[in-house]
């Protein structure tokens, strides 16, 4: 408990941790900065009404709209028959029906106003923000062991602690912990600047126990999932003993592996070839499912369709990241530290 | 008493890809005994510093035996590694963090009082320095932070490669008092690995020399010296002319009572004498020659010399001694030096370059 309390605060310490969480506050900050001064309740009445008296003057200049207006048997023609049987027309007014033809300017179009929901909108940013945290904790996570390995630092560590296991135990239990401490922060961080966003500038929305209950185990998901990139880039420093080949490996795959796996798939007419690409499954995860659709079948009207459910996706990503870890558990028991 | 650390048979093998595997330990062996300041020395890529982290764990070894304490390590390490303190190679530390951090980390990690950090950062000179970041620490004061690390633990022993490297002469002299210290008032063990030959001869009360990952000889310190220091004299003539006749004339007088086997060669300027039953039967032979000399000095031989002896690593001029060319040891029983009466059988490789 000790080695784990001290590698707690030696994480905490590291000036790394201190940059990224000013980063990652400072960018939850401008996060909410953005909606609040993008957005707003709706235009004042003032605002209404000028934009009323320049969409009326410029609706004067139209004077194909003011002759369809005028003429009430303007669409009485041959030309214009066929109206009568389209249903989208069939409850309009004369006017209504000049307006959508010939275009007819409102103070909204005048008007460009954008008002944050944060029932709607605030999910998708919350697990974006999640996600995001998960990567800085992988970069960090990765750091703290590799900084060690090439500082000597761990070799020092073992000299006190010679029970590798203990240490390794100690080391990615503290990067987990780290890393869900800082998702639970960041969320709450970011739940109350969006919601104090919301409340003074946009709408709240509607909170209920059916919004929690979509929205909640979304978030669990994405926090486990930011833990789960914690332990796969401190088990690959570990097992390169170097940060950068943790972050090399990592980012040579999302960028470049992923998309060659991609293409891979669709040279070789693989149906559903989405399903080679990790993004796919991390969709799957976080969403609850995702649903691929193949249309090679040129002859068939309906695709045929593929579902990866949350529990599948759980299973191949938490079965990357335990082989990873269990590989870097075993290099780590059996090589020399020299 | 038992000793503190046994070492049998050590054997580390590294293999190589397209190369003859490399024997770093071949068969080493290594007893420390309790309470004593042990150095430990040997030419580059001897095996010292792979035998520390075999000793340690850091390394697993090929075959061998090992124990602390009486336990046998690796395996037993965490029973004992409490009463280890321990610093190996170059230490490097978290740059950014400041020394006192740096000791109160490990400190927690092994339940050692915070009380405790101070009183090392005070024995080893950093109580000043302690705030301070480690990116502004000279190599001196890295060292010093490093057993501060290791005398952390209050340890029954104390494993140090290098101590004093990067030391200034009066750090030099401090640690030297400090682990003095340590070893006669303190009981704890120490043990030394050291290129100062100079300092492990004033710090050390035993030592082991090892060769290409064999032990050579151990013993005292000043046993090995004296046991190996076949004293000589030098001999200086008012005229260098005088040397050949000199030498004749020690050499007729060679086998007289008490002066059975004395040598004597010419070296460029100089009469070498050994073997000499003492220094006044030297002036006397010569003057009963009518040779009349300007200068007669003792030679004692230091840590040095017989250092670079035993290991065969004595420099020749024009040529340059490369890594892993000293002696080869045989396999055999442990050569060992007890009460001044030094035996030590070398094949010299180095002899032959």
């Amino acid at each position: 408990m000790n080695l784990f309390k001290a590698e707690l605060r030696r994480l905490a310490r590291r000036r790394l941790s201190m940059v990224f969480g000013i980063i990652a506050a400072a960018g939850l900050l401008v996060l909410a900065g953005v909606f609040w001064f993008t957005s707003s309740k709706g235009p004042t009445a003032a605002e209404l009404a000028d934009a009323q008296a320049e969409a009326d003057r410029m609706n004067e200049e139209n004077y194909e709209y003011d002759e369809c207006v005028e003429d009430e048997a303007y669409f009485d023609t041959e030309e214009y028959g066929y109206l009568e049987d389209e249903p989208y027309y069939a409850d309009m007014t004369h006017e209504e029906l000049c307006a959508d033809w010939f275009g007819v300017w409102t103070a909204e179009d005048l008007i460009y106003t954008y008002t944050f929901d944060f029932a709607e909108e605030s999910p998708l940013i919350l697990i974006g923000a999640a996600v995001i945290t998960g990567l800085i904790m992988m970069m960090l996570g990765s750091s703290a062991i590799g900084a060690e390995w090439s500082s000597g630092g761990l070799a020092n560590l073992l000299l006190w602690h010679p029970n590798r296991m203990k240490v390794w135990g100690a080391k990615l239990g503290a990067a987990s912990a780290v890393c869900a401490g800082a998702v639970i922060a960041v969320l709450l961080l970011a739940f109350g600047l969006l919601y104090v966003t919301a409340a003074a500038r946009g709408e709240v929305g509607t909170l209920n126990a059916a919004w929690w209950d979509e929205n909640l185990p979304k978030l669990a998901r994405a926090g486990l999932l930011s833990v789960a990139m914690t332990v796969l880039g401190a088990s690959l420093a570990m097992l390169g003993r170097h940060t950068a080949i943790s972050g090399g490996i990592i980012a040579g795959y999302l960028i470049v592996g992923d998309m060659l796996v991609r293409f891979a798939g669709m040279a070789m007419q693989m149906p559903f070839s989405e399903r080679l690409s990790l993004y796919t499954w991390v969709t799957a995860w976080i969403d609850g499912k995702i649903e691929l659709q193949d249309w090679s079948d040129m002859y068939s009207e309906y695709p045929d369709v593929m579902v990866i459910t949350s529990s599948e996706a759980g299973l191949l990503l938490g079965g990357i990241v335990l082989a990873f870890a269990a590989l870097a558990t075993w290099a780590f028991q059996r090589r020399d530290v020299s | 008493m038992p000793p503190i650390i046994e070492i049998s048979g050590l054997r580390k093998t590294y293999s190589r890809a397209f190369r003859q595997p490399h024997n770093a330990l071949d068969g080493l062996d290594l007893e420390v005994a309790a309470g004593q300041v042990h150095g430990f020395l040997g030419p580059n890529g001897s095996g010292k510093t792979t035998t520390l982290r075999a000793l340690l764990g850091l390394i697993r070894v090929d075959g061998g035996t090992m124990r602390i304490f009486g336990e046998e390590v690796p395996r037993r390490l965490p029973e004992v590694v409490g009463r280890i303190g321990a610093v190996v190679e170059s230490p490097q530390f978290f740059k950014h963090f400041s020394g006192r951090l740096t000791l109160q980390l490990l400190a927690e990690s092994a339940g050692v009082s915070k009380a405790r950090v101070e009183e090392v950062l005070e024995q080893v000179g950093l109580r000043d320095a302690a705030k301070a970041s480690v990116k502004g620490y000279s190599l001196g004061m890295r060292q010093r932070l490093a057993v501060a690390q290791a005398l952390l633990k209050q340890p029954q022993l104390l494993i140090l490669d290098e101590p004093a490297n990067g030391l200034d002469p009066a750090g030099i002299h401090h640690m030297r008092e400090l682990l003095q210290w340590l070893a006669h008032s303190q009981g704890v063990t120490v043990v030394v690995s050291s290129h100062l030959l100079s300092e492990v001869q004033q710090l050390c009360d035993s030592m082991t020399i090892v060769s290409r990952g064999r032990r050579i000889v151990d013993g005292k310190v000043a046993d090995i010296i004296a046991g190996h220091g076949d004293s000589s004299l030098t001999v200086r003539f008012p005229d260098v002319a005088s040397l050949p006749e000199a030498a004749e004339a020690l050499a007729a007088a060679s086998g007289s009572p008490g002066a059975a086997a004395v040598s004597a060669a010419v070296d460029r300027d100089r009469l070498v004498v050994r073997g000499a039953p003492e220094a006044a039967w030297v002036t006397r032979t010569l003057a009963d020659a009518g040779i009349y000399l300007s200068e007669l000095r003792m030679e004692t031989k230091n840590l040095e010399s017989v250092f670079l002896e035993l290991t065969g690593t004595a420099p020749v001029p024009g040529q340059t001694v490369q890594i892993g060319e000293s002696v080869v040891v045989p396999q055999g029983p442990p050569v060992a030096v007890s009460d001044g009466v030094v035996s030590i059988e070398v094949e010299s490789e180095g002899a032959e370059r």
